[in-house]
């Protein structure tokens, strides 16, 4: 797996996986595209300015958005491409039955910003906004309302009990629904927008905030996020046959590193943990029969409104990219200066592979390799089928701590060899399916702060948030403990602390500082075409 | 020294379900501002019980029983002056929390009204330490290290940080010029004069009493366990003629074999593909199992042998003789037997009704979330009813024995399959043994927990759950049951209750770090050590 020799004649990839028929007109295009041919394009906020839920006509700028952008199925390239999703209190406003809102999952229904959730993602504890997050608190969300659970206001005899008052925490921006647009340049996609938007305001819809989506690939075609990392590199790989093919119609084979069941991508699909992804439903009337909405498995007179759709997590992370720099370069300083004899290697490029992972081109670091990385694959792409156990089971070349590491630890926290595949498998069951991409100009000195604003616009799907996202987040990323380590988070998502890493024959141990804000975030429904017709028809 | 895990399960007085709740919530908050509990406030409680690890106090309401009031503790050494202690520390707020409770109607009632009566002063400690239930498995994830023990350890940890980061701190670190030997030799004259303990050696963590008493009560078990299947045997042995009783047996042992080919797939929809297998394991146990019967063959013979000679007269040569026959034919019987259980146990599976959507209240589910994941450990505390028969109450027993004698062996590193993340965890019946209550005190969420038992060590978990009703359908005790994810993870919300009252005597640290802590403490207590062991050991600093 090491030494996989670098073809002659680069191809141009792997294979990629798509959906057979008729999954693919099914699924919206996001889904199985990260539209690499299409390097720019937006992504627009939207709000709907009305007061009631109305009882008809919910959808109606909805039909008016499609003539305009068309949302792009996964049935192949197209010119432009657009994508679409909805928060909760969206889908309420459009009209969407209450039922059928209570049908959802609950991360969906309660949104990002419930005040139990903000504490378990690291954003806020005890009623204040944390370090990783802009000051002053985000500027948007779904300003999702709070639920009944958030109050006991129950009246039961002999009840004494001191009722607890859940915040309601609210941001400045209410986003009701983002609609992601891409396009092959700046100018079409500027003209893009602005018919978007004249399309939409007779309806009421306005766009409250948005941000470009930049690839901005390199002369090497290395899309880079504003720290000079490529991005992106590691993707888990759907498979079910029949439904997941390669070009040719044959069934995408199941990928040892990174397969993952497409109920972990898709509703309505088998997950990683046996059963099937579990999606919303409607009650059966002849708009939802008219959308293309199929009877649902276990529910006699629904229609499932979730297959073929996902959930999409969404946060705009404000990138400090001068502080990282900065900070490495702080820290390698003190390196030197603590030990002049054997730190001659160590500057601010070496400490910051240390906090991805990788090098900048996207390679793994690797501690037997001799270059320092893992080599190339015969794409000549960095190489992603990997796994830790035995060949960097202490970190000595890709840290423990690091962000790669992190964000998914393979096999790397397998405690004896027997185990390696069972932490595998285990780990690929909280894989999430990244599509975010950048936004903001390129700083022109890494080390000198521009005060322009600049950043990522994460974007991931997943089909189970609790298990694949907030996980990620909180039990990987987050977490104090990961990898037997203390007292560290993510170098590069979590707040100020240390990062801990493995040297011969001691550990050196640097102080991070804060690079990477939160600016803004929701956890959005990502229907499915069907969906989209039946939305509309309200 | 050894720890102590048990719980008391008092039923509450419906009425004073919600007073109870807020008292408890009461105490919570005076103890500290932080929800989970913890500095501060705390303080004094980590000094007035200083053998206390965790302990929880919570309410679980009553749907099918009446509330149940919970208090869980897990402590090092013996129950009386833990009792003592927890009185001296909380005495007046528990004796508010049992006058909630109902009067037991059982010879404790003049107990329980001596300690609630208006302006009573008598000591609770009696009352709680007989109605404190022994728990049927537990398990211990840093086995035999008091908590004073891990404070100390874990300070001693913080130390060499600060040594490593700051020695020489204006200059070049000392420490980077060194081989690691000397790094250990260097770090441990540092460290010496703040603890001095490290010169002293270490206190042994599984006593040899314990040790010895481990493995006797697992042999014991298994020798009755193998006995008791050679009962029917022994029985026909005597009762028919050799030859008839062996061609019973072959019949009856195809014929189990033969149905259980036919109802031992899973039914549609229920099946799941795992790594475990029966053969497997029968195969790596092959060696103690072989062991275990000729242990049981050679205490058999010489417990029988003279019972045989008093009551027949016969000659040792014979007595001897007749006596291991009879054995071995009551040991011919065990497949037999074994195969006709694991059949009536398929038959009660297939018939078994699970929950596919257990229903979760979602006040619950806030209360609950709103109390977890402010600190690395979490709590988790849940009551489930047991199905019933004759053969599921045989089963959770032995079960539950055997699984507890054998995690006393195999889980001595803190390990369950490849996870350490529990500190204490124990199942105790409730309610006439009619429920199974299940606490456990872990580290990370308790979705990272819960998917750790889904992916990780389903077969164990099923094992000792799946007798709880509505569990997910289950093969043979351990197969499919907690893989289905979702359904599993719903089931045991809804089975769980909020932890009002949650102490941790050392809220920062995993089990993993514990035994990273004591790993170096090992270390630092050595006064030498080679290059090659000490790289191995500064892997942990």
């Amino acid at each position: 797996m090491d030494q996989r020799p670098v073809s002659a004649a680069p191809q141009k990839g792997p294979p990629s996986w798509k959906l057979a028929p008729p999954h693919d007109t099914l699924t919206q295009g996001m889904v199985v595209s990260g539209f690499a041919t299409l390097p720019t394009g937006r992504s627009l906020f939207l709000q709907f300015c009305w007061d009631k839920a109305p009882k008809k006509g919910g959808g109606a700028w909805l039909a008016a958005l499609q003539a305009i952008a068309p949302i792009s199925d996964a049935d192949g390239r197209e010119a432009r491409a657009a994508g679409l999703g909805f928060t909760w209190e969206g889908l309420r406003k459009m009209g969407l039955n209450a039922n059928t809102l209570a049908s959802f999952d609950r991360p969906f229904k309660e949104g990002m910003f419930q005040e139990d959730r903000l504490r378990r993602l690291g954003d806020r504890r005890e009623g204040k906004w944390l370090g990783t997050v802009i000051e002053g608190g985000p500027k948007w969300s779904g300003n999702t309302p709070l639920d009944n659970a958030a109050v006991d206001s129950e009246a039961r005899a002999f009840d004494d009990e001191e009722k607890v008052v859940e915040e309601h925490i609210v941001t400045p921006i209410t986003v009701h629904a983002l609609l992601l647009l891409y396009e092959k340049d700046e100018e079409s996609a500027e003209a893009w927008c602005r018919a978007v938007g004249d399309a939409l305001a007779p309806h009421n819809v306005k766009i409250v905030h948005d941000l470009p989506l930049d690839l901005r690939p390199d002369e090497r075609g290395i899309a880079r996020e504003h720290f000079g990392f490529a991005d992106g590199v590691s993707q888990p790989a759907p498979f079910e046959p029949g439904v997941v093919t390669v070009k040719g119609g044959a069934d995408y084979p199941q990928d040892p590193w990174n397969g993952v069941p497409l109920g972990e991508v898709l509703m309505g699909h088998v997950n990683g943990h046996h059963e099937v992804a579990l999606g919303p439903v409607v009650i059966d009337t002849p708009e939802g029969r008219a959308a293309g909405l199929p009877a649902h498995a276990r529910g006699e007179g629904f229609l499932d409104l979730g297959l073929d759709g996902s959930y999409m997590v969404v946060r705009e992370l404000k990138q400090n990219v001068a502080a990282f720099w900065k900070s490495m370069g702080e820290a390698a300083e003190r390196i030197n200066k603590r030990d002049p004899e054997h730190s001659g290697h160590i500057d601010a490029h070496w400490l910051a592979t240390r906090v991805i992972g990788r090098d900048l081109d996207g390679n793994l670091l690797c501690p037997v390799n001799p270059t320092g990385v893992l080599p190339v694959d015969k794409y000549n792409q960095p190489d992603n089928d990997f796994l830790f156990y035995d060949r960097d089971r202490l970190g000595l070349g890709c840290p423990l701590g690091s962000h790669v590491r992190r964000g998914n630890p393979r096999d790397g926290l397998a405690p004896k060899p027997s185990d390696k595949q069972t932490l595998l498998d285990a780990a690929n069951n909280h894989r999430i399916l990244r599509r975010g991409r950048k936004y903001g100009p390129t700083i022109a000195d890494p080390q000198t702060d521009d005060g322009k604003d600049r950043g990522l616009l994460f974007i991931c799907l997943n089909t189970d948030i609790t298990r694949q996202f907030e996980f990620v987040q909180q039990t990987w990323m987050l977490n104090p403990n990961f990898a037997f380590l203390y007292d560290e988070t993510d170098p590069l998502l979590g707040p100020r602390g240390m990062l801990t890493i493995p040297e011969k024959p001691l550990r050196r141990i640097i102080e991070v500082d804060t690079f990477v804000q939160m600016a803004g975030g929701e956890y959005f429904f990502l229907p499915s075409m069907p969906a989209i017709r039946y939305l509309a028809s309200l | 020294m050894r720890q102590t895990t048990l719980s008391v399960a008092l039923e509450v007085k419906p009425e004073s379900y919600d007073h109870l709740s807020s008292l408890l919530d009461r105490l919570r908050n005076r103890r500290s501002t932080d929800p989970s509990g913890g500095e501060g406030p705390f303080a004094d409680f980590l000094t007035r019980v200083p053998a206390l690890h965790f302990m929880s106090l919570s309410v679980f309401p009553g749907f099918d029983y009446d509330p149940l009031f919970v208090i869980e503790a897990n402590f090092d050494g013996a129950r009386g002056p833990f009792w003592a202690q927890l009185e001296s520390a909380i005495g007046p707020d528990l004796r508010l929390m049992l006058r909630c409770c109902k009067r037991p109607l059982d010879n404790d009632g003049p107990l329980f009204d001596s300690i609630v009566a208006a302006n009573a002063r008598a000591p609770i400690a009696p009352y709680l330490e007989r109605r404190a239930l022994t728990p049927t498995v537990y398990h211990h994830g840093n086995r035999g290290m008091t908590r004073d023990r891990i404070l100390a350890e874990h300070a001693l940890f913080e130390a060499t940080r600060v040594e490593l980061r700051c020695a020489n701190v204006d200059g070049p670190n000392p420490y980077r010029v060194l081989s690691p030997s000397q790094i250990h030799a260097k770090l441990r004259a540092a460290l010496l004069p703040g603890f001095g303990w490290l010169d002293h050696s270490a206190p042994k963590r599984i006593p040899l009493a314990d040790n010895i008493a481990d493995w006797a009560r697992l042999i014991g078990f298994v020798i009755a366990a193998v006995f008791a299947l050679s009962i029917p045997g022994l029985i026909l042995s005597l009762i028919m003629p050799t030859d008839r009783y062996f061609i019973l047996l072959a019949v009856a042992f195809l014929g189990f074999a033969a149905m259980l080919g036919k109802i031992g797939v899973a039914l549609p929809g229920t099946g799941v593909a795992t790594r475990f297998s029966f053969l497997k394991l029968f195969f790596q146990q092959l060696l103690p199992l072989v062991l275990f019967v000729l242990g049981y063959l050679v205490i058999a013979v010489a417990i029988g042998t003279p019972i045989s000679m008093l009551f027949t007269a016969r000659s040792f040569d014979a007595a001897w003789h007749g006596m291991i026959t009879w054995l071995l034919w009551g040991l011919a019987c065990v497949p037999v037997t074994v195969a006709g259980i694991v059949f009536w146990l398929r038959v009660l599976e297939r018939g078994d009704a699970s929950q596919d959507a257990p229903p979760v209240d979602p006040k619950m589910l806030r209360e609950m979330a709103r109390r977890e994941d402010w600190i690395p450990q979490n709590h988790m505390g849940s009551i489930v009813l047991i199905k019933p028969g004759i053969l599921r109450m045989i089963l959770i027993r032995a079960g539950h024995l055997g699984l507890g004698l054998v995690l006393r062996i195999v889980a001595r590193q803190g390990y369950l399959g490849s996870m350490r993340t529990i500190h204490f965890a124990h199942w105790a019946m409730v309610n006439n043994k009619s429920r199974l209550m299940f606490f456990s005190n872990f580290d990370q969420t308790w979705e990272s927990y819960l998917d750790d038992f889904i992916e990780k060590a389903h077969a164990g978990l099923t094992l000792a759950w799946c007798c709880g009703v509505g569990f997910p359908p289950t093969r043979f005790l351990v197969k499919d049951g907690a893989s289905h994810g979702r359904q599993f993870k719903e089931w045991a919300r809804h089975s769980m209750s909020v932890s009002r009252f949650w102490y941790s005597a050392y809220k920062n640290l995993t089990a993993e770090q514990i035994e990273r802590n004591f790993r170096i403490a090992i270390g630092l207590r050595k006064r030498t050590l080679s290059d090659k062991d000490a790289a191995l050991w500064i892997n942990d600093l």
